[in-house]
């Protein structure tokens, strides 16, 4: 489970990249069905999480992440 | 979930229900995005621009609208119903957006996204969800991963893809299990102006199979001729049937063209018998599609080819045709090749002879192929065309066209129109071959325009008419029952339903074959040299040894055969050296015995066998035997049970019949006692589903009336 702290940066990005206000994102959301990213937005998400938190991911595991919390979550992972 | 369902509680989709695909009233394609030149993009464009009759939604989360319409966020959002949901989501949230579909009421989606069986073990579990949701959903599904759907119909104008182009309006009808193959084809009818009624991409057949859609389009008044690309076949007898009815409806025939990729020699490598491994060619393919009319094509050119003249109805009603050309060697040209397909040149009537005589000048050529000379203008054609339509004895006729410097090519071309027109309601048919390029280019395109078929060479001309003539053919024929000859069942049974999977022995394959009334040498298994003695002596000499093992398969391999054996000391002798050599290969409590039987006489060797195909079940092959067979491939195959007519059909399709007929004085061959032994194998294989393969090779024919014997034969069960 991945902090607050983590999802609130995650959402903050993810507004940034697609364009949204932080407010109408919520953590279940799914970047593509929910919030409308397309496929380069998608790689370009991954990216800006990468840079958010200096860390660096495998882009195809990256990709499967569906939802905001998923995102938060795998994220984590590279924090610890 | 995110929002609330806006459930317009529309009933569920009808069992057939595939108008929802093809004429939806509304359709909401999921996915969209705002970037050109992508899929999600460019199919939305391609429904609104093509002037689809309905209403189309985009949903496209967190987008105001798509190219100017008003966009939402799911599919639940939008108030009105929806009929049709195409998806161009990625394959990983298709699932959602099928589900909301249901809730939605939607009736039927075209999922156009890749991600599913074609990816792997995941991708193939993802479909199944899919098709799980859309199944229990009452909805009716294309694809997934697919190009999507075209119908141009006036009243619809549907454009559910991402090709470039809508095609035009026509009565041909395209299924293709390839998507980029659809692009190409569609590319290549525009240039020759071959239009279609619907187009449809199956991708990977999640729901919505070629049967399905045979099923549609036999109903589809806009369809006359039906064209089909496969790569793999669900469900081969349901194929084969829907086929035989709706290409021999003999009220409405509608011709079905396929062409069937994707059949390699990978299945042959796996296969131990000789039936197994030709079973896994493109032969059987030949024999099934023959058997239910379908017209097998090797590539595009001869499918179009075909099509264009099967589009015109009605369908040529036979195999002579006539030509008319302005060059000799064309002409030449097309007589061979429609001699050489099969064809005949009609034998004009004396009244069809004087009035080419009237209308042409002196070196004109009366007979067929009629001659108008170069210098013809359309007056010629005309009046040669007027007296070939007339004549009663014509079924087809092509017009052949060289460019000379007073060929008037267009008017030409527009006297054939009116000559078709004039003939609209004959049942013959009228074809072109304008040849040439660029001189002859105007003349080709009112051809087309007007509906002729034209053929850039008259070789592929005559390819089309023979597929045009045998159809009609095939139509025509006799239809025959199925026949079931009185055999003991159940002495077969007590041996085939006690075996174990794998070979039987050759003494209990003969007698399988025995009760069912194949002609059979009665044989004795042996277990000394003095049995064996005893009964030859019995049988009459010569006689042939031959090992009985469960160890053993190929007896040849290991000497387990010997032929021509004269008197008891030539029987005693090789008994020994079989056993002897057997020894070094099998343990002895692995021979089972050594099998006596009177030799059978020389005659012509042929092949009879079974295989159990995965697609389409038990097929029944015929061919030239002995241990040529897989190398000259002269075999010919049927699904079990076969009709009455079709044991000789399969002997008359191989180059083997010409050898069973007599050559070079020879006597006929016993073609009947042939056509006997395979209605025989027909019906044992239909009544032992356990039978996955069987090879009678040789059976041996002998000159007519003489009738014919098994000398080898070989069961492997195997449950199904």
């Amino acid at each position: 489970m991945a902090n607050q702290d983590v999802v609130n940066r995650v959402i903050k990005v993810t507004a940034r990249v697609l364009s949204l206000d932080p407010e109408s994102i919520k953590p279940t959301d799914s970047f593509v069905f929910d919030l409308g990213a397309e496929s380069v937005q998608s790689v370009e998400l991954v990216a800006s999480f990468e840079q958010e938190f200096g860390i660096e991911m495998n882009e195809d595991a990256a990709l499967a992440v569906d939802t905001v919390n998923g995102a938060a979550e795998f994220v984590a992972k590279f924090l610890k | 979930m995110t929002t609330q369902s806006t459930s317009t509680s529309q009933a569920p989709a009808s069992p057939d229900g595939l108008d929802s695909i093809f004429r939806p009233k509304s359709i909401a394609v999921l996915g969209v995005t705002n970037t050109l030149g992508t899929v999600p993009h460019d199919i939305f464009v391609n429904i609104l621009t093509t002037r689809f009759n309905g209403v189309v939604y985009p949903v496209a989360p967190r987008k105001r609208h798509i190219v100017g319409v008003r966009a939402y966020n799911y599919v639940t959002e939008i108030p009105d119903p929806v009929e049709l949901a195409v998806l161009v989501f990625p394959g990983a949230v298709c699932e959602k957006a099928l589900q909301q579909c249901v809730e939605k009421g939607v009736r039927a989606a075209v999922i156009i996204s890749a991600g599913f069986r074609e990816i792997g073990p995941a991708g193939l579990e993802r479909e199944n969800r899919v098709k799980a949701i859309a199944r229990e959903g009452g909805m009716r599904l294309i694809g997934p991963n697919c190009l999507g759907v075209i119908n141009t119909e006036p009243e619809v104008r549907l454009n559910a893809s991402f090709a470039r182009a809508m095609p035009d309006a026509g009565r041909i009808a395209f299924l293709s299990q390839s998507g980029a193959l659809c692009t190409a084809v569609l590319d290549y009818a525009a240039s020759k102006h071959i239009g279609f009624s619907k187009f449809v991409s199956l991708g990977n057949k999640a729901d919505v199979s070629e049967v399905d859609l045979l099923r549609y389009l036999a109903e589809d008044p806009e369809t006359s001729v039906i064209l089909m690309y496969l790569e793999s076949i669900n469900n081969g007898r349901e194929l084969m049937k829907a086929a035989r009815e709706i290409a021999g409806n003999r009220s409405n025939p509608k011709p079905i063209l396929a062409i069937k990729g994707g059949r390699t020699a990978a299945g042959a490598a796996a296969a131990q018998s000789h039936t197994g491994a030709l079973a896994a060619s493109a032969e059987v393919c030949d024999g099934v599609f023959e058997q239910s009319g379908i017209i097998r094509c090797q590539s595009l050119e001869e499918m179009f080819n075909a099509a264009q003249l099967l589009s015109q109805r009605p369908v040529p009603r036979g195999s002579r045709i006539a030509i008319v050309t302005n060059a000799g060697g064309p002409g030449v040209m097309a007589t061979d090749a429609a001699i050489s397909n099969g064809l005949d040149l009609a034998q004009f009537s004396d009244e069809t002879t004087a009035l080419l005589k009237a209308a042409l000048p002196a070196a004109a050529n009366l007979k067929n192929p009629v001659d108008v000379i170069g210098d013809a203008r359309e007056d010629r054609y005309g009046a040669a065309l007027d007296a070939v339509f007339k004549d009663d004895a014509v079924d087809q006729i092509l017009v052949i066209l060289t460019p000379q410097s007073m060929t008037n090519i267009t008017t030409i071309a527009q006297t054939v129109c009116d000559i078709k027109d004039r003939y609209a309601d004959s049942d013959k048919s009228l074809l072109c071959s304008f040849m040439g390029a660029k001189d002859v280019a105007p003349g080709i395109e009112i051809l087309q325009r007007n509906g002729v078929p034209h053929y850039i060479l008259p070789e592929w001309a005559a390819d089309a008419m023979w597929r045009a003539a045998w159809y009609r053919q095939w139509l025509n024929r006799e239809v025959t029952q199925i026949e079931t000859l009185p055999v003991h069942r159940e002495r077969a049974a007590a041996i085939l339903d006690k075996a174990p999977d794998g070979y039987l022995l050759e003494s209990q394959a003969l007698e399988v074959l025995e009760a069912y009334g194949f002609p059979v040498v009665p044989s004795v298994l042996t277990q000394t040299a003095d049995e064996a003695v005893a009964a030859a002596d019995r049988a009459g000499y010569p006689v042939v040894l031959r090992v009985v093992s469960p160890k053993i398969i190929h007896k040849i391999d290991v000497k387990g055969v010997i032929l021509n054996l004269k008197n008891a000391d030539e029987v005693r002798k090789a008994y020994g050296a079989m056993r002897d050599n057997l020894l070094q290969h099998v343990k002895a409590e692995d021979v089972t015995g050594i099998l006596v039987r009177h030799m059978i006489p020389a005659g012509k060797e042929i092949i009879l066998g079974v295989n159990r195909d995965p697609t389409f079940g038990h097929m029944l092959m015929f061919g030239l035997g002995g241990i040529f067979v897989e190398t000259f491939k002269d075999v010919t195959f049927r699904i079990v049970p076969i009709r009455a007519s079709a044991a000789g059909k399969m002997i008359r399709e191989t180059r083997a019949y010409a050898l069973l007929k007599g050559v070079r004085g020879e006597p006929p061959s016993d073609i009947p006692s042939i056509e006997d032994a395979l209605k025989r194998l027909s019906q044992l294989a239909h009544d032992f589903p356990r039978i996955a393969e069987l090879d009678i090779n040789p059976l041996i024919v002998h000159p007519q009336g003489e009738g014919c014997h098994v000398a080898d034969i070989r069961i492997r069960l195997e449950q199904p």
